[in-house]
């Protein structure tokens, strides 16, 4: 691996991006989900309503919310999964997992369990998951061809991969509009809202450091799936990549 | 949005017909309509069915047929009968054709309301068919208010699929 990645537009040592990563959540865990809904206009909750519906889990399936957060796609994979099924919602950072989980507690959703894990280095066994699921997080994984190859090893054949993710969109025009908005207006809400100017501007520099979407689906491909398609949301603000496992 | 309609339709239906894949498993299908704007591949694993629009792998099986004669099989026409009078051309495994049909047979869709949606030119069109498809398969769902709340953030959020995006590579 490397020694240097970037953290944003910068470029820091690669052992230290984990911790700078952690830096950002732990400081905007608390309003998270106000800060999603705002940013978004709402928009989050439809990309992760239809990530859901694509996801063909039912009943009985064993899913894994990777960096899931405040768990808002652990509640609606657990209704679809039943009794019978099983549901993990992990994220690498313990204040986000907490929300999670006190979310959950809040909304009367039980029997998701919790495991603060690294992507990249997945505890569980090969051929174990019929769903993995990361929304918003793989750009602030380290090293994502290893993450990759991680959910692919605990994929069963057959198994779906689903990856939700801001993108790039082909429009000049909302190409405009969101670069200005995510270099001007979102740092500043960030500031307004959750006192936080610094994490804001690295989101906004996160997602432009992001692959495209042909180089995330290539990327998926060669972590071995044998099929990947990705579906472009709202102009491709955010895009759905779903790879399959054979 | 026609992939996203398809494959959720497919699922359902499969799911609550209790319909057994397992003689598909592990198969892909391409599937394209003549007379229509349908070339799809039905990737068939895990006991469900992945709608996906284009593929590097090779599939199983390719089947080419008319709009018409695709209704036709659906509603019970014997599939070597369509072959000897060339209204369908399968290349690949006849065998797992054969399956996907006996399949198809089996179970009970509107797939004319399905397929609708791709002869449409006009969005608002479209948007209603597709509703109208959501509202159906709300009425027949457990959850009904789940099922159309699917079908109108899809409608919002306009997806689209990856073959038609361009890289920025500035």
């Amino acid at each position: 691996m490397n020694n240097t990645t970037h953290f944003g537009f910068k470029d820091v040592a690669t052992e230290d991006k984990q911790n700078l990563v952690k830096g950002v959540f732990d400081s905007v865990a608390s309003k998270y989900d106000l800060m999603n809904d705002v940013l978004s206009f709402g928009a989050h909750r439809l990309w992760k309503r239809y990530t859901i519906a694509s996801s063909n889990v039912k009943i009985g399936d064993k899913v894994l919310d990777i960096a899931g957060g405040t768990g808002d796609l652990a509640i609606s994979f657990r209704k679809k999964v039943g009794e019978s099924g099983h549901v993990i919602l992990s994220d690498i950072n313990a204040a986000m997992l907490g929300e999670g989980r006190k979310n959950l507690i809040n909304k009367g959703v039980f029997g998701v369990d919790f495991v603060q894990l690294n992507a990249q280095y997945l505890p569980f066994a090969d051929n174990s998951f019929d769903c993995v699921s990361i929304a918003f997080g793989l750009r602030n994984v380290t090293d994502k061809d290893q993450a990759l190859s991680e959910m692919y090893r605990i994929l069963k054949p057959g198994g779906c991969l689903l990856i939700l993710e801001f993108s790039k969109t082909d429009s000049e025009f909302l190409k405009k509009f969101y670069d200005f908005y995510s270099f001007n207006v979102m740092p500043t809400l960030g500031e307004i809202i959750a006192d936080d100017k610094e994490s804001y501007q690295y989101l906004a520099e996160s997602i432009r450091k992001h692959p495209d979407q042909e180089t995330l689906k290539d990327m998926v491909l060669n972590a071995g799936f044998g099929f990947c398609e990705y579906h472009n949301l709202s102009g491709g603000i955010v895009a759905l990549h779903k790879g399959i496992k054979v | 949005m026609q992939h996203f309609a398809l494959e959720q339709a497919l699922n359902y239906l499969i799911q609550t017909g209790e319909i057994d894949l397992k003689p598909l498993d592990n198969k892909t299908i391409r599937f394209s309509l003549q007379d229509l704007p349908l070339d799809v591949n039905f990737v068939c694993t895990n006991d469900r069915i992945f709608v996906i629009s284009d593929t590097n792998r090779n599939s199983d099986v390719d089947i080419s047929l008319g709009a018409s004669v695709f209704f036709a099989l659906f509603k019970g026409e014997d599939l070597t009968d369509l072959l000897r009078q060339d209204k369908i051309v399968i290349h690949g495994d006849v065998k797992t054709a054969q399956l996907l049909v006996d399949l198809l047979q089996t179970v009970d869709i509107d797939l004319e309301e399905v397929l609708s949606q791709y002869t449409g030119d006009i969005v608002a069109h479209k948007a209603g068919k597709i509703a109208k498809n959501f509202k159906k398969i709300a009425q027949k769902s457990s959850n009904p208010l789940d099922a159309i709340k699917d079908g109108l953030s899809a409608l919002l959020i306009t997806p689209t699929v990856s073959k038609l995006y361009k890289k920025d590579r500035h």
